[in-house]
């Protein structure tokens, strides 16, 4: 059964293009090193108490050996006493050492990792907007919960056993060989089963636990979309098949668990038996020893319980080795998001005026994959104008490249004549700012959430900016502004969120803003009330509306009806109604005015 | 050994927690035997061992006698090997155990949630149930697999126990008494250990959240800046956690002190009194070398013990969740006898008729009102609704289930194939809804089309790609009565306009509700009613109100009030 569960392994996982890059072994061996001799004193500290510690917890078995001796050889109560007395003496050292050892390395250990995770959280925010935007948040957020908690996992227990048990290993080796080098050597009949077994099993472990791992977090999303989507289930009579879906699950964690259980299967007995052939061995050889004249009787009992005393570090250091790997693998996730490329390399030119103007852009995604085909456009300084057109067309594109966050395969977007792409952070966020459907409520106070742009924003300029996006329901909070909001505080609904971003955006205050569907959320004749207010605190601003309801571009002063990645038609609403193209059909079918059926816009 | 899963896990006591476990390792009780039965075996040949040695040092050492050292060398080699035997065995059936529990709790509480359905987010906060698939599975797990060491433990106890007695009685009860005694005395330091680290776990836990709160809303935050603030916010909370670490290293230092100095102080004991013995001739020096193993080895024994009665108590906490989720009932009674209705259908409270056949449309002032007809008309609440002149109450839950469907905007994607996800009598109904739902671009974009696997809640696609999918699914469910709340909310005018005219042809002949206040939509409908503040004021073509009725024009043109 054994080499059953063996010999159907993990799948292979498929290495699909990472968007966020790995570190390579040598910059994680490099930078661990870097961490292990930034705190020189307290790592020696920690190191000198645990081997302390180990020398004080060797006493005894020695002191044992001599008794057996001296009472095999009759002595006086007094030396037993004297004997017993100064074993209880090195075990209380013992005791205190390794008492103040623990805390030591467990203080260097959480500094080490307060570091560790706020390094990588500096790495985060200093991501390039480009790969923020492409990677989505789904791998960040595993690196930032899952890699975090196991390296910490490996930092507070992994990395000080193993510094434990190499210490105390080694002292133990060194008072077996100060017994007797004789009684010493037939420990090493154990040393091929444990490095065999441990290597075979090692090469195998890690993917076995990553796969189940990834096994159990099926049964739990799964149970999870159930619970989540319980009245779907219900609406759809989709019951048998949650149930068949959970019964996959299982199977598949089952799978995983019957492999890495047979990994498991082999590897025990060969490490039990590791411990104790070498027991065996020196009791055996070092009797014969003693039987033959060649050692004592106190070294044949000093050897055997240093060998028994063995087991426990080298036990430690067995069964923290993989989980020293996994940490390892995580650490090297952890400082990849470093190595994202930086996506701008700012120039010192400095934009003359606020006009932005696109000449012949073209954008792709995937190279060879045209999604926009060369769009011109002008934008009048202060001009409100509407994109309107099918899903799909390349409107979020378009408003992604006038915002600077993306740069244009070919052609030009400047403002004032430099290349929005060139600007310095910074500096970009002066000029273009950008907010889309998408919203997110930051843990903290509404206030919080507000003024991130402008943390010196006077308490007038807030209230302003809450009026501007019509707001009122702030001031009704039980604590207004200080009211905690997001995960763990107040739920906002959609709605109210998309009003924070316009908020914190009017705050911002640069000369153009690009709003993709940034009221689609709200209540429509909400939107409609808000848009008109928005505009009238914009006033002077240059927006560009991405918006699929019709009276966001009944009020813009131009509308560009933006297909199949081109412009194909750009005016005002008027001049547009009167052109009778997609967008007059369009406005007719949905203005309830005279519909010529044929009209309707074309067919994808 | 077993296989997993089992085709039917049963039903579970669910009268109380405590009943629960028992279930639990009443239907494994054939793997739980085995895991103890490995276990005393295990932690028997454990217990022998310092007895052979102690044997081998009197009858082969001392007395330099060749061939008895050699026997107890092959004794303590025999042990060795069956205590490896031993303990892999147990550890397979300790593992058996644990998924055994594990996996049988994921599935009754699987079955239970989907017999619960629209009632369960009603009764239960989704967060309770999660919990039970990550945490409380594998405490409960962790009480069955404990059992197999338990029993070990407790054999080996008593077995070294009448071993010490026997071969020396005052030294045997100084052990005896004194190892107890030890974990007793560590009892203490426990409790503000665990306290301390209950609190860095909690600290923990907000850091978690306040990195994937960072994460989750960094391209808001790298638009617009303020990086340096949640920087600095997370460094306090980092930081915050570091002292609770400390704090947990200040206790466990302690206990692991505590945990050499107390079995060590015993052994000195033991070794002192067993030397004045042994000088007295009243025991032999392989005597005193077993006894020093056995105050070691016993301290195993005891931990295994107290880890037991932890691990109990935790299993009996997540089995309390558990069984209060098992004891949860369906809210809607389902007393009703009939399988079949016909006609149309009334909507009492709001005086909504529904003929069979024709597409109706709800434009409501408020949408609130909308969604509380289509629960009505779907029976998700109770209440004066007739189908055909009998109330809907009369048929049986399934039946209703499987005539009508509220397809609503909160309705949810399943993880999986998207084929399956769609569903569809056949391929050509799978087209056919996609292509009304003008889902069709979505599939061909995916590079494996309708085989591809989409994630959990389609996060994947966009809120618009979302909804037309989640239409997609509800026209190829083909009920007899649809009922689509705000089907096109998040799609553009162009997208919408065709969905509007294609939903009209795909339904044409079948029952169909929408609840929509767009024009595109509207002007499809067979017949429009017009819903203000809860009761429908009007009904007729959509062009009709638009000319009559100046309150209907002013809330579907979105202009502002009149």
């Amino acid at each position: 059964m054994t080499e059953d569960a063996v010999a159907d392994g993990p799948p292979r996982i498929p290495a699909h293009d990472r968007i966020l890059p790995v570190a390579t072994p040598a910059q994680v061996r490099a930078y661990a090193r870097r961490l292990t001799v930034a705190y020189p004193g307290q790592l020696a500290l920690a190191l000198g108490l645990h081997g302390l510690a180990a020398v004080s917890g060797l006493v005894a078995p020695r002191l044992l050996g001599e008794l057996v001796e001296d009472v095999r050889h009759g002595t006086s109560h007094w030396t037993v006493d004297r004997i017993a007395l100064t074993i209880a003496v090195f075990i209380v050292a013992q005791g205190v050492l390794m008492r103040y050892a623990v805390y030591v390395s467990a203080r260097l250990g959480e500094k080490v990792l307060a570091r560790l995770r706020e390094e990588f959280v500096d790495r985060v925010l200093e991501l390039p907007l480009s790969t923020v935007e492409r990677a989505g948040t789904g791998d960040l957020i595993t690196r930032t919960s899952r890699d975090v908690d196991v390296l910490s996992r490996s930092v507070r227990h992994a990395v000080p056993e193993t510094l434990i048990a190499l210490v105390t290993g080694a002292f133990a080796v060194g008072a077996l060989l100060l017994v007797g080098p004789l009684t010493a050597l037939p420990c090493l009949v154990g040393v091929p089963l444990l490095w065999g077994g441990t290597k075979w099993y090692l090469a195998r472990a890690r993917a076995g636990y990553l796969w189940e791992n990834a096994a159990w977090g099926s049964v739990t999303a799964g149970l999870t979309e159930t619970v989540e989507g319980a009245r779907t289930v219900e609406a759809l009579r989709l019951e048998d098949r949650r149930v068949a879906r959970t019964n996959t699950d299982i199977a598949g964690a089952w799978a995983a668990e019957r492999y890495t259980l047979g990994l498991r299967t082999v590897w025990f007995p060969m490490v039990e038996v590791g411990y104790v052939l070498p027991v065996v061995a020196t009791l055996l050889v070092g009797g014969l020893l003693y039987i033959w004249g060649l050692a004592s009787l106190a070294q044949v009992t000093a050897a055997t319980l240093y060998v028994q005393q063995l087991i426990d570090p080298l036990d430690r250091l067995l069964s923290w080795i993989d989980e020293l790997q996994v940490g390892g693998a995580s650490l090297a996730r952890l400082l990849g998001v470093s190595e994202a490329r930086a996506d701008r390399t700012p120039t010192t030119a400095r934009p003359a005026g606020e006009r932005i103007v696109l000449d012949d852009v073209r954008y792709a995604y995937r190279a060879g994959h045209d999604v926009l085909h060369g769009v011109d456009l002008r934008l009048r300084p202060g001009e409100r104008l509407a994109m309107v057109g099918p899903s799909g067309a390349g409107k979020s594109t378009l408003g992604r490249l006038i915002a600077g966050i993306l740069r244009p395969r070919t052609g030009s977007l400047k403002v004032g004549g430099v290349p929005l792409a060139d600007l310095p952070l910074e500096d970009l966020r002066g000029h273009v700012a950008l907010v889309t459907q998408e919203h997110h409520v930051f843990k903290g106070t509404v206030r919080d959430n507000l003024l991130m742009a402008r943390p010196e924003a006077t308490e007038e300029e807030a209230a302003t900016a809450l009026a501007a996006v019509e707001a009122d329901w702030v001031a009704e909070l039980p604590d207004g502004l200080d009211t905690q909001v997001g995960t763990g505080g107040l739920a906002l609904s959609p709605a109210q969120a998309q009003q924070l971003a316009l908020a914190r955006l009017v705050l911002a205050d640069p000369h153009t803003l690009v709003l993709d569907e940034a009221t689609s959320l709200l209540d429509p004749r909400a939107a409609r009330h808000l848009e008109r207010t928005l505009s009238a605190v914009l006033a002077g601003r240059t927006v560009v509306a991405i918006a699929h309801r019709l009276h966001t571009a009944h009020d813009a002063d131009r509308v560009a009806v933006v297909e199949d990645g081109r412009i194909t038609e750009l005016g005002r609403h008027e001049e547009l109604i009167a052109a009778r193209g997609s967008y007059a059909a369009l406005w007719d079918s949905w203005h309830g005015g005279p519909v010529e059926r044929d009209a309707v816009p074309r067919e994808a | 050994m077993r296989s997993f899963p089992v085709s039917d896990p049963g039903t579970p006591d669910r009268r109380s927690p405590a009943r629960y476990l028992l279930w639990i390792a009443r239907v494994q009780a054939a793997t739980m035997a085995g895991g103890a039965a490995w276990g005393v075996v295990w932690m028997g040949t454990q217990a022998l061992m310092p007895a052979t040695i102690g044997r081998a040092i009197d009858t082969g050492v001392t007395a330099k006698n060749t061939d008895a050292l050699l026997l107890w060398s092959g004794v303590l080699l025999g042990l060795g090997a069956v205590q490896a035997v031993a303990g892999i065995m147990r550890h397979r059936f300790a593992v058996t155990n644990w998924l055994g529990a594990a996996f049988r709790t994921v599935q009754v509480t699987t079955r239970h949630a989907t017999r619960l359905g629209a009632t369960l987010p009603k009764r239960v906060a989704t967060g309770e149930v999660v919990s039970v698939g990550i945490a409380d599975v594998s405490h409960i797990g962790n009480s069955m697999d404990i059992t197999a060491r338990g029993a070990g433990a407790i054999v080996s106890i008593v077995l070294v126990g009448v071993i010490l007695l026997v071969t020396s009685l005052p030294l045997g009860l100084v052990v005896l008494i004194g190892v107890p005694l030890m974990a007793a005395v560590v009892a203490p330091i426990l409790r503000p250990l665990h306290r301390s680290q209950r609190h860095q776990r909690d600290l923990q836990g907000e850091l978690a959240t306040r990195s994937s709160d960072i994460v989750s809303g960094l391209r808001v935050l790298r638009g617009i800046g303020g990086e340096q603030v949640f920087a600095g916010r997370y460094r306090e909370e980092s930081q915050a956690v570091r002292a609770a670490g400390v704090r947990v290293a200040r206790s466990d230092s302690l206990l692991e002190g505590a945990q050499v100095l107390l079995p060590g102080l015993l052994v000195a004991l033991v070794t002192w009194i067993g030397a004045r013995f042994a000088l007295a001739g009243q025991i032999t020096i392989g005597q005193l070398v077993s006894f020093y193993g056995y105050s070691v080895f016993l301290v195993e024994p005891m931990r295994t013990l107290t880890e037991a009665a932890d691990k109990i108590t935790k299993a009996h906490v997540a089995a309390r969740r558990v069984v209060r989720i098992l004891n949860t009932e369906p809210e809607l009674p389902d007393e009703g006898t009939r399988t079949e209705a016909a006609g149309a259908m009334v909507d009492r409270p709001s005086g909504l008729t529904v003929r069979p056949g024709r597409l109706t449309a709800i434009a409501a002032t408020s949408p609130e009102d909308a969604q509380a007809i289509a629960d009505r008309l779907g029976r998700f609440t109770d209440d004066e609704v007739t189908w055909g002149g009998t109330p809907v109450r009369e048929l049986t839950l399934p039946a209703m289930r499987e005539a009508v469907l509220v397809a609503d905007p909160g309705a949810r994607l399943f993880s999986g194939p998207l084929r399956e996800e769609i569903g569809g009598r056949s391929e050509r109904e799978l087209r056919d809804a996609l292509y009304t739902a003008c889902a069709t671009d979505i599939v061909e974009e995916l590079p494996s089309g309708l085989d591809d696997e989409i994630a959990e809640g389609g996060r994947e696609f966009s809120g618009g790609q979302q909804q037309r999918l989640r239409l997609a699914r509800a026209l190829a469910a083909d009920p007899e009565v649809l009922i689509l709340v705000e089907p096109t909310s998040a799609v553009d005018a162009h997208t919408e306009a065709r969905i509007a005219g294609r939903l009209a042809e795909h339904r044409a002949g079948r029952t169909t509700v929408v609840c929509t206040t767009s024009p595109l939509v509207l002007d499809r409908a067979d017949e429009v009613a017009f819903v203000d503040a809860g009761r429908v004021t009007a009904t007729g073509p959509h062009r009709e109100l638009l000319a009559t009725v100046p309150r209907y024009a002013a809330t579907v043109t979105r202009e502002e009030e009149p």
